[in-house]
């Protein structure tokens, strides 16, 4: 079967198994799934985009994206809810509350981890400071080093999370900050080389932490002609990581990207535009009996399309 | 189509991977295949999440006071157009004065681009919302420091799409060029520095304004909709409509 068949095919069979809520096929039932959702540069759309917006009139809205989810976790048992940075900026929400209902809202929907966007500085360190105790779920950040800053200590570069009987390790890398935000609103927060930081992820995930599948939650952007970082410059410096989520560009992709690395690995880049339009669906499928340290089976199932 | 979706799922065969610098032991993968649609659009085909909703209701509320609170009011709505228009000529003139508080000296010129100016303020009472329409972006109210070359390109700019400046006249030439240009009521001198009030994005080189990114912004902290606010309510303070007019600061 060749590929382009094969997509077709196994869109068929996936997407009448999200909407119609068959049971597995039996060899399927063995397997231990991961559900992953996500998204990317919400930018503070609380609700939906007016009527009469130009463009994307009557999409998103933080309280349907929560149904949404709601709805996922009923038929899901291993969820993986991320976001990959820009959760501010953008609405009279932000402007008035600071990014307060934000958080509260990504916290109620139990996201697992963020990752920090340029538009997260645009009340400074302090803004964000602020704010963080509304937040119940960490903010992932492998390339800030805000350690001579007030936010020292505030942030993991990584976590792991046990999730259908495996580790499962997410960490976070952000975009260069200099020239992008105020100079004043991110003080002495360095910005780290992301490749270097990403290596040295993968190694401790895949090494010391023993993880089975490894995340980077990314605010560098999707492509540049230049030479400044992206996610596809990112999963070829960085080599193991299996599933680069991204932001910034406020990229709608139909499909992941495929990057393949040495032996035969391959890097997953996904992004799904921007204001909660969408939510990205990714299943992984660890097939039971394989699970040795550091050993997994992973697929990509479709989600089914509304 | 079940055994599509099986071939599917377990067809993809595990491949080592060997290591690369830094790693202790060998991982490995499965080849994973991939969906050909990942994102499900948040419609309207959705019912909304009660819990979300009541979290939300109270700001919503909040907001919706807030957009509504009322500034000033406008006898006549205040439009932009091609050319001279009272919009721009009503923010940049108060880009003008609010910079020469905030920095406590005289500023020359103030420049605001009728891109830059999102919708007009409408007849009738101004409320915060009308404020956010016009100027949606967190721009902050910054000023430059222009040698007279920087300033001569600038006016050749305002020429060709006939743009006003506040604290200057000039003609806009047939061949699209800037003439006759007084400055404060003076002769344009181009051997001086101006200061001129501007936003953080036209100063960065916005709308084609490539020739100020040169030149190092002086911050106000001020942003541009806050001083558009603040000018209005202290308008109404006076006891002053909300107002604006061409009145002929490019002859042509």
């Amino acid at each position: 079967m060749d590929r382009r068949e094969f997509l077709k095919h196994s869109t068929l069979g996936a997407a009448s198994l999200g909407l119609l809520g068959l049971s597995l096929p039996a060899a399927a039932a063995d397997a231990a799934k991961l559900v992953i959702l996500h998204t990317n540069d919400m930018h503070s759309r609380i609700e939906p985009f007016p009527d009469n917006a130009a463009q994307w009139a009557g999409m998103g809205g933080m309280a349907r994206r929560a149904a949404l989810i709601e709805q996922v976790r009923r038929q899901e048992p291993h969820v993986l809810l991320l976001d990959s940075g820009d959760i501010w900026q953008g609405t009279p929400y932000f402007n008035f509350f600071g990014g307060e209902l934000e958080y509260k809202l990504m916290s109620q929907m139990r996201y697992d981890a963020s990752t920090l966007g340029n538009h997260d500085f645009d009340n400074g360190l302090e803004g964000l400071q602020k704010q963080l105790p509304n937040a119940a779920f960490p903010f992932l950040s492998a390339n800030y080093d805000f350690s001579e800053t007030l936010l020292a200590g505030r942030f993991q570069p990584y976590k792991v999370f046990e999730k259908a009987g495996h580790r499962i390790g997410v960490f976070g890398v952000g975009i260069k900050l200099a020239g992008l935000v105020a100079d004043r609103n991110y003080g002495a927060t360095k910005y780290l080389d992301p490749i270097a930081t990403a290596r040295d992820m993968v190694a401790k995930l895949r090494g010391a932490e023993k993880c089975d599948m490894v995340i980077c939650l990314s605010h560098l952007g999707y492509k540049y002609e230049d030479e400044k970082i992206d996610d596809f410059k990112l999963a070829a410096g960085a080599p193991g990581i299996d599933l680069i989520l991204g932001g910034h560009t406020h990229t709608f992709l139909e499909k992941p990207d495929v990057v393949k690395g040495p032996n035969g690995h391959q890097t997953l880049i996904n992004q799904v535009g921007w204001s909660g339009i969408n939510l990205g669906r990714i299943d992984y499928v660890f097939e039971r009996g394989t699970r040795r340290p550091g050993v997994a089976q992973a697929a990509v199932l479709p989600v089914h399309t509304a | 189509m079940n055994s599509s979706f099986s071939g599917f799922l377990f067809g993809a065969a595990l491949a080592c991977i060997s290591l690369t610098a830094g790693c202790q032991r060998p991982f490995y993968q499965a080849t994973a295949q991939l969906a050909p649609v990942t994102a499900q659009p948040v419609s309207k085909q959705l019912s909304a999440d009660p819990k979300a909703e009541a979290t939300i209701a109270p700001y919503h509320q909040k907001v919706e006071e807030t957009m509504s609170a009322v500034l000033g009011n406008a006898p006549a709505a205040i439009t932009k157009n091609p050319g001279e228009s009272p919009l721009a000529n009503f923010v940049s003139d108060l880009q003008r004065t609010r910079a020469s508080r905030e920095l406590g000296q005289p500023i020359d010129l103030g420049v605001m681009s009728n891109g830059g100016l999102r919708a007009p303020l409408p007849a009738g009472p101004v409320t915060v919302g009308s404020v956010f329409e016009l100027m949606p972006f967190e721009n902050e109210l910054v000023v430059l420091d222009a040698p007279g070359a920087v300033v001569q390109q600038m006016f050749d700019y305002a020429a060709r799409v006939k743009m006003a400046l506040s604290g200057a006249v000039y003609t806009a030439t047939a061949e699209g060029k800037a003439t006759n240009i007084l400055i404060g009521g003076k002769p344009f001198d181009a051997s001086r520095t101006y200061t001129i009030a501007i936003s953080d994005y036209l100063a960065g080189g916005g709308d084609q304004m490539t020739f100020f990114r040169a030149l190092p912004p002086r911050k106000t902290g001020v942003l541009l909709r806050t001083a558009i606010s603040e000018h209005i309510q202290e308008l109404t303070k006076a006891g002053k409509p909300v107002e604006a007019k061409v009145e002929g600061r490019v002859k042509l």
